[in-house]
């Protein structure tokens, strides 16, 4: 291997960058010039130490071997903020859903509340529950005392298709 | 019989690296009527040039065909090769080996080679059938148009007019100067702008052999190389330009108050006004469109009429259509900076103390709005902390894909204009990208502006915010030291590049010049005629072509005033003979040609044949461009273009599919 990364000895995957890039529509995707202007503005940087140029530039020399199972990657809110702003028509976005795809591919360990949100939505076909809110009049209400419509649940059809979509990812 | 000779090319090792040439030229000896066949190193050296002429004597050859680069390359160096050798010129077929065959098939040397032999045997096939062609040579008008009076505009105007040639100046706006009158200083010297600029405006004003007309535009091209009608339409100033002194004392009274142009709307200007304090010519202009007047057509106003001593006011002018000929045009038309409003993430437009670089020039400028002093628009006080943002509107696939080439160079001048102006204590951002200093003196410019204490920061920010009170923050990741900084700038620079001239869209139609795809004018060869347009006799100059500093654009401009002096100098050139013929008793004259030809190179023209009247097609020889159109249209072959005529043609294509079919056309 002509390339080591001698603070931890980790050597580029050339195999493992392949299998993200293919999950990318294009490969302009990680096409990066490290203007920084991503990490600048992310979301996610100054509470989660999120930075998509970093991973851009680890996707692009083929250190992929630790991202799928470091957590950083989880920390992405995807307000897609990186996608509209970037210069060069990269993403790091879908880098990162690409790895996160990756991830439950390599069966690693994937945050509880990604999983609660999958069980969730399959069960009830709602990625964010129907909340209780407080009114202006400091009345906390329900859909139920609004006498609005009860939610159904999802057919049991949606279930099939979801699972089959998630197995196909 | 022909007797035909064979010369394949190794190109180095670019041909013979790939194709077997050994093989190509045993090859070409078992095709009928080749007499010789041989291969070379470099056919186009002189010992190459040699081989060919050398034989064309001994062996009385008389048609070449020669397997080697593109003809766009060498075409012309083997013609004159080979009239020097006392053969026609235009008996020479040249076979592209390098373009067509090993550079695009450089992995299967086999294959390539076959393709190769399929090629010469083509080419053979071809060349029996040329036919001896005359150069036709036509008189030069020896004058220039330049469009355009910025630097690069200026600097052909004097190159050309000194050199003794007469030349018809236009520029759109009132004076000329074009952007760099605009400009305080000029990196990397940091000389005044105006103090260069304005004395070669003054020389253009005055030089014998050049026309100047301002406020004017082109909207008409007509004729071919050496030969242009121009029609150039001088709109009205509604000033008496031999009248008007200059003094200005319309400007004081003129009630209608309207961003100023020039002073990148920082400033206001009236109705009636002096474009700029160095304009050349230095005298009023009323805008119709701001004037209460002339856009009421009512008897109103006339403030600056009474107020006039030489009485140069004067609402009837009318536009004016002047027709010049001209043998030669220089396009020099400049570019425009991007409008950052189109990047709404920076709050340009929104946030007052959010400016373009060409603000800041007006800014630091002596004879701007703040006379010089560094002040932020919005409040008018000496910032304490000063933020420039690079690659504004450049490199950015979502507006111009291109590099600016200017604005890492401006950004350096202006943090450097800003720590000599500013005498309070000041902190300088410059956030970039890559800090390109590639010209001569541009790096130890980088290097001064780095010992004078200003600080770079490897980041773009995403966005730029502004608070009620007024103020703005942005954060931006310093890939130096790898941390989120926050910078509480007072006033902020945006880095913008240089973006094609709306103009251009209307001037490339006018020549029928092309553009490239970043927008820009088009050159004909990117490295080796980077001065032409692919139109014979229209030259490009400066920032019209690519976005460009002052010494490129000056380098160029001077080039292309040497291009134009080239090809008018003699006072006649010669023309190419391929071109259209009409065979007259083929012809039904159902006018497709004509239709067809981008060049307006077909005339319809009546004729009597045994007293009948009967329409045909004719071909103005010295504006068809040769580029076959017509041939393929014409129903009934009556049109062809000379040495690719059908049979020269369908022998070629008969060669290229059957192996045994070489005697083609027999």
């Amino acid at each position: 291997m002509s390339l080591v990364d001698l603070m931890s000895m980790a050597k580029p995957n050339l195999e493992t960058r392949d299998r993200v890039l293919s999950r990318l529509k294009t490969k302009e995707l990680v096409n990066c010039y490290q203007c920084i202007k991503c990490t600048s503005g992310c979301t996610a940087l100054k509470l989660l130490e999120l930075k998509p140029h970093e991973i851009m530039k680890l996707v692009n020399l083929g250190f992929v071997d630790e991202l799928p199972t470091s957590d950083i990657i989880w920390t992405c809110a995807t307000c897609l903020k990186c996608v509209q702003r970037c210069p060069q028509k990269a993403s790091p976005y879908h880098v990162i859903i690409a790895l996160r795809n990756l991830a439950v591919e390599k069966e690693a360990k994937v945050p509880e509340t990604y999983l609660k949100i999958v069980s969730q939505i399959l069960e009830t076909g709602l990625a964010e529950p129907p909340q209780k809110i407080v009114t202006k009049k400091m009345e906390t209400v329900d859909r139920e005392c609004l006498q609005l419509p009860k939610i159904k649940a999802p057919k049991e059809s949606f279930q099939t298709a979801f699972m089959k979509a998630m197995e196909e990812r | 019989m022909a007797r035909i000779g064979v010369y394949v090319c190794h190109c180095g090792l670019n041909i013979a690296g790939v194709v077997d040439v050994t093989k190509v030229a045993e090859y070409a000896k078992t095709l009928p009527d080749v007499v010789t066949a041989k291969h070379y190193t470099y056919m186009c050296s002189e010992p190459g040039q040699r081989l060919i002429q050398d034989d064309i004597k001994a062996d009385k050859l008389d048609r070449i065909v020669i397997a080697t680069c593109s003809p766009r390359m060498h075409e012309e160096t083997f013609r004159k090769a080979v009239a020097e050798a006392g053969l026609n010129p235009y008996l020479t077929e040249i076979v592209n080996l390098r373009e067509h065959v090993s550079w695009a098939h450089t992995h299967e040397p086999e294959k390539a080679t076959e393709k190769a032999k399929a090629l010469v045997r083509m080419g053979v096939a071809r060349a029996r059938l040329l036919e001896p062609l005359q150069k036709r040579k036509v008189s030069v008008e020896k004058s220039v148009l330049i469009l355009g009076g910025g630097i690069a505009g200026i600097q052909s105007s004097l190159d050309l007019a000194n050199a003794g040639f007469k030349v018809y100046l236009v520029e759109k706006a009132p004076s000329i100067g074009g952007r760099m009158a605009q400009l305080d200083k000029t990196f990397p010297t940091l000389d005044c702008s105006a103090c260069i600029l304005t004395p070669k405006m003054v020389d253009v004003a005055k030089h014998k052999n050049i026309t100047l007309m301002t406020n004017a535009e082109v909207t008409g091209v007509e004729g071919f190389v050496g030969n242009y009608n121009v029609t150039i339409l001088k709109r009205p100033r509604y000033v008496d330009a031999k009248k008007c002194v200059g003094c200005e004392a319309c400007t004081k009274v003129c009630p209608v108050k309207v961003p100023d142009k020039f002073n990148e709307n920082l400033t206001e200007r009236r109705a009636v006004y002096v474009y700029s304090a160095h304009a050349v010519p230095k005298i009023a202009i009323i805008n119709p469109e701001n004037c209460l007047r002339l856009k009421t057509k009512k008897d109103v106003c006339g403030k600056c009429q009474t107020v006039c001593e030489p009485k140069a006011i004067n609402f009837e002018q009318q536009p004016e259509s002047v027709q010049v000929k001209v043998g030669g045009i220089i396009a020099a038309v400049g570019s425009e900076v991007f409008d950052a409003t189109r990047m709404a993430e920076l709050g340009y437009g929104r946030f007052k103390n959010v400016i373009s670089n060409m603000e800041f020039e007006r800014i630091s400028d002596a004879s701007g709005p703040t006379k010089g002093k560094i002040l932020t628009p919005k409040d008018g006080k000496t910032p304490k902390t000063i933020a420039f943002i690079q690659c504004v509107g450049s490199r950015d696939k979502r507006f111009h894909e291109y590099c600016c080439r200017v604005g890492c160079m401006v950004t350096l001048k202006q943090a450097i204009l800003a720590r000599e102006k500013i005498h309070e204590p000041v902190r300088i951002f410059i956030c970039y990208i890559d800090m390109r200093a590639f010209g001569k003196g541009y790096d130890e410019f980088y290097r001064r502006a780095r010992d004078m204490d200003i600080d770079f920061i490897a980041g773009i920010p995403s966005e730029i915010h502004g608070t009620p009170d007024g103020s703005l923050h942005f954060d931006v990741y310093d890939k130096g030291t790898n941390k989120l900084l926050e910078i509480h700038p007072d006033m902020i620079v945006l880095g913008t590049g240089l973006v094609p001239n709306k103009d251009l869209e209307r001037i490339s139609s006018l020549f029928h010049a092309a553009r490239s795809a970043d927008g820009f004018l088009l050159e004909a060869h990117p490295k080796l005629r980077p001065l032409e347009s692919a139109v014979a006799g229209v030259f490009l100059a400066g920032a019209c072509q690519g976005p460009k500093d002052i010494p490129d654009t000056v380098a160029q401009a001077s080039g292309a005033a040497a291009k134009a002096i080239d090809l008018l100098s003699s006072g006649e050139i010669e023309l190419e003979p391929l071109k259209a013929v009409v065979d007259k008793d083929l012809c039904s004259g159902c006018r497709i040609c004509e239709s067809i030809c981008p060049f307006v190179a077909i005339e319809m023209k009546t004729e009597k044949v045994k007293g009948e009247e009967r329409l045909r097609a004719d071909v103005i020889e010295v504006v068809c461009q040769g580029c076959g159109a017509c041939s393929s249209a014409c129903p009934t072959g009556a049109i062809k273009i000379q040495q690719y005529n059908n049979k020269q043609v369908v022998t070629q294509v008969q060669a290229a599919l059957n192996e045994t079919c070489v005697e083609g056309g027999k």
